[in-house]
């Protein structure tokens, strides 16, 4: 009671001497000891002098509490609210948030993933599965590249594998669905994917080129 | 947009999406996004598409048509919202034939 500002003091209406002997008189907080040398480090208790007890009866009679509570409300309410509104404005991202696969092209078209399967190996969830077959025109290239959206736990290391930077995880973290199935990503889904976020993808990837 | 706010227009995308600043507001609320009116009450986060999505995430200061690190492929796709729940939701499916296949028996005519 002796640290916070009274607004009512019925008491203590002496004089500045008798007023410096008080705040004097007020012992530091944790400088408490018992004869047996402990430190009482627990909250003290409150004065029971006859004037902190009128003191303190005097506060709640005239509400001063309440009405300076009051005030912090009201204060609250001028104050500009700290929260962004989504989705109208977004919160800042990093480039290299790790969100939803992709798997890229070269600017010829060409897919760049050569089924080395290095992504696969590293992968510690086990969530990628990986089919490789030659094709007609016999370069090496994946026939299945699912991923289990769900199994993943986007640590990024099949972006940090990959050799050729075919599967990188892109910027988009608003693909939740409605079913487990629809998180089950098959090669045309990330390929697609890929198609659809090459800007963004290649923004990120042109933003950290100096530390790769 | 549910709410008022002054801004600067910073451009249009092709979806008819606006992108707006006003850098009096603090660091988080400075850049919006007002979704174009074809969609009404439908507004969805997923509808950014991925030019604006770094200027609009705070990424760069660079509208999309100032930036050069961003390419233009004629093999990119137009850009789709978040369709689960939709008839276009995604629907996993094999790409591969499966390795074991039931035996048709031969018919005898």
């Amino acid at each position: 009671m002796s640290n916070c500002i009274k607004l009512y003091s019925l008491t203590n209406r002496g004089s500045l001497l008798a007023r410096l002997t008080s705040i004097q008189a007020v012992k530091p907080r944790y400088a408490s000891t018992t004869k047996d040398g402990y430190i009482y480090v627990n909250k003290e208790e409150p004065s029971m002098n006859l004037g902190d007890v009128t003191d303190r009866a005097a506060q709640t009679i005239f509400m001063t509490e309440m009405f300076r509570g009051f005030a912090v409300t009201l204060a609250h309410v001028f104050k500009e609210p700290a929260t962004i509104n989504y989705p109208f404005e977004k919160g800042p991202l990093s480039p290299r948030f790790r969100g939803e696969h992709a798997l890229r092209r070269y600017p010829s078209g060409e897919e760049r993933c050569i089924a080395c399967k290095l992504c696969e190996a590293i992968c510690p969830a086990q969530a990628i599965t990986i089919e490789a077959e030659e094709r007609a025109d016999g370069s090496r290239r994946t026939t299945r590249y699912d991923i289990d959206m769900t199994k993943c736990i986007y640590c990024g290391f099949c972006q940090e594998a990959c050799p050729v930077d075919a599967i990188v995880e892109g910027p988009n973290f608003e693909y939740s669905t409605e079913s487990h199935e629809e998180l089950l990503y098959n090669k045309e889904k990330l390929l697609d994917n890929g198609d659809k976020w090459e800007s963004e993808i290649a923004a990120n990837i042109y933003a950290d080129h100096l530390y790769r | 947009m549910d709410e008022l706010k002054i801004g600067t227009l910073k451009g249009i995308d092709k979806y008819g999406n606006k992108y707006y600043e006003n850098n009096r507001f603090f660091y988080g609320r400075n850049r919006w996004i007002e979704y174009a009116p074809k969609y009404g009450t439908d507004y969805d986060a997923s509808q950014v598409p991925a030019e604006w999505y770094g200027w609009l995430h705070y990424k760069t200061d660079l509208t999309p048509d100032k930036d050069p690190a961003r390419p233009k492929y004629k093999w990119m796709v137009d850009h789709t919202e978040n369709l689960s729940g939709f008839s276009g939701a995604y629907i996993p499916y094999s790409t591969t034939r499966p390795k074991i296949e039931a035996w048709v028996p031969p018919k005898s005519s």
